[in-house]
């Protein structure tokens, strides 16, 4: 049973055996309320968290929390590639639209393409749904970029503004220390200063 | 083990692996393509990136290698739109066509002429550049097709209409669709000396037959990408 529950947590992303060990022992010696807990927390959310209907990030509802709010701007949505990008500019607090998460990157190598990241369901979002602006917010990475591109693509057939968010020096960073794709970027996108 | 210092390189494919790092497949001029696993590398301020030549370290055993260092030795190229998925798809024909740790030289040359190239032309020139690439790229895996002569070791006339029979060559056939000049220009390999749309299609689709046979039943994904017709 022990060596079960060692392998259970090895699936987690940085854990090995030895802490797995000392994971068991501290729930088993010291805390046996606690893990039971975790246990039923565990099971419900693996279970019952599914993808939301709309942008498809984690939910337990049909519909999650930012998709069912009146109060987020329908006119914009902020396309990215996984759940935890919305948690990261959710907590900048300055994005008021909605998102679309597509779940991954298009990369032909490990055969992820337009059919697995949802572009279709994307495409009968746009045609069904009045969008001002798209804001493609994939990462700054060559794949980020091809799945930008083509998305891009898909927009341009309806009335929409397609933006993609910034890449350059970080806030608080020196130029010095930047690498050169950062500051080539930095300058061929740079703006009016007033 | 095996060990390398800073040779060139380029990554040509990346994926997630465990917490902080990543699978990194790179070409290189010594070992061919090459898988290593960048230890915390996600999270590291400076990215790896493609289509920049790189020196790259790395040591390890037979199964799982580990990027020690690496720096980059090269221009920053902006690549976007549709230059970007012409160089993704040479990509994947290099991840899926060449085994690992097979020693390319040439076409580490051929890879970093596609790179240099392809971010200065405009896009049908990036067609044909990209023809060329596979017919080199077919050539350098073993695959050569002969370009100066027919199956009969006649040699090519300008003036004639070739067809494609396998793994054999051209045959004069005045119905075939494949020029003669088009053949010539496949045998210059000069990126200046461009085919007609008609015939740069014809020299897709002739591609596309030899490929495919390398290929098997799996389709490259990225073929899916191309919005325009070719
Ligand atoms: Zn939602």
């Amino acid at each position: 049973m022990i060596k079960s529950l060692n392998q259970a947590f090895c699936i987690l992303p940085g854990v090995g055996s030895k802490t797995a060990q000392r994971f068991i022992y501290y729930l088993l010696e010291h805390n046996r309320e606690g893990g039971l807990a975790l246990a039923k927390a565990l099971t419900g959310a693996m279970e019952q968290v599914k993808h939301c209907g709309i942008c498809r990030t984690l939910s337990e509802a049909t519909a999650c929390e930012i998709c069912d709010n009146d109060k987020r701007d329908d006119s914009q949505l902020c396309i990215v590639e996984t759940p935890a990008d919305i948690h990261a500019i959710e907590q900048s607090g300055i994005y008021k639209g909605k998102y679309f998460v597509l779940g991954g990157y298009l990369s032909p190598i490990d055969g992820i393409g337009v059919a697995e990241l949802g572009l279709d369901e994307l495409n009968k979002m746009l045609s069904k749904q009045k969008i001002a602006e798209i804001i493609l917010a994939t990462n700054a990475t060559a794949e980020g970029e091809v799945t930008a591109h083509y998305i891009s693509n898909i927009a341009k057939q309806f009335d929409v503004q397609i933006t993609r968010i910034a890449h350059g020096i970080p806030i608080g960073g020196e130029l010095e220390y930047a690498d050169i794709n950062t500051i080539a970027h930095a300058l061929s996108g740079r703006k009016n200063y007033d | 083990m095996i060990r390398a210092e800073l040779i060139p390189a380029f990554l040509i494919h990346r994926r997630a692996f465990k917490n902080n790092s990543l699978l990194l497949d790179f070409l290189t001029k010594a070992h061919g393509k090459i898988c290593l696993v960048g230890k915390g590398i996600r999270s590291s301020k400076t990215n790896i990136q493609m289509f920049q030549q790189l020196n790259i370290s790395f040591s390890g055993r037979t199964n799982l290698k580990t990027l020690t260092h690496w720096e980059v030795n090269d221009q920053p190229r902006n690549m976007t739109g549709e230059t970007l998925i012409l160089a993704m798809y040479v990509n994947e024909l290099i991840a899926r066509l060449l085994s690992e740790q097979d020693p390319h030289p040439k076409l580490f040359n051929i890879y970093q002429q596609f790179v240099n190239k392809i971010v200065a032309i405009d896009k049908q020139t990036s067609y044909w550049l990209l023809r060329l690439f596979e017919h080199n790229l077919l050539a350098e895996l073993g695959y050569a097709l002969d370009c100066s002569q027919d199956i009969k070791q006649h040699n090519i006339d300008t003036n004639s209409h070739y067809e494609y029979q396998h793994q054999l060559g051209f045959v004069r056939n005045p119905a075939g669709k494949i020029s003669g000049k088009l053949i010539g220009q496949l045998l210059l390999g000069s990126v200046d000396n461009m085919p007609d749309l008609e015939q740069l299609r014809n020299c897709r689709d002739l591609n596309r037959q030899r490929l495919n046979h390398l290929l098997g039943d799996k389709p490259l994904k990225s073929r899916e990408l191309f919005f325009s017709k070719q």
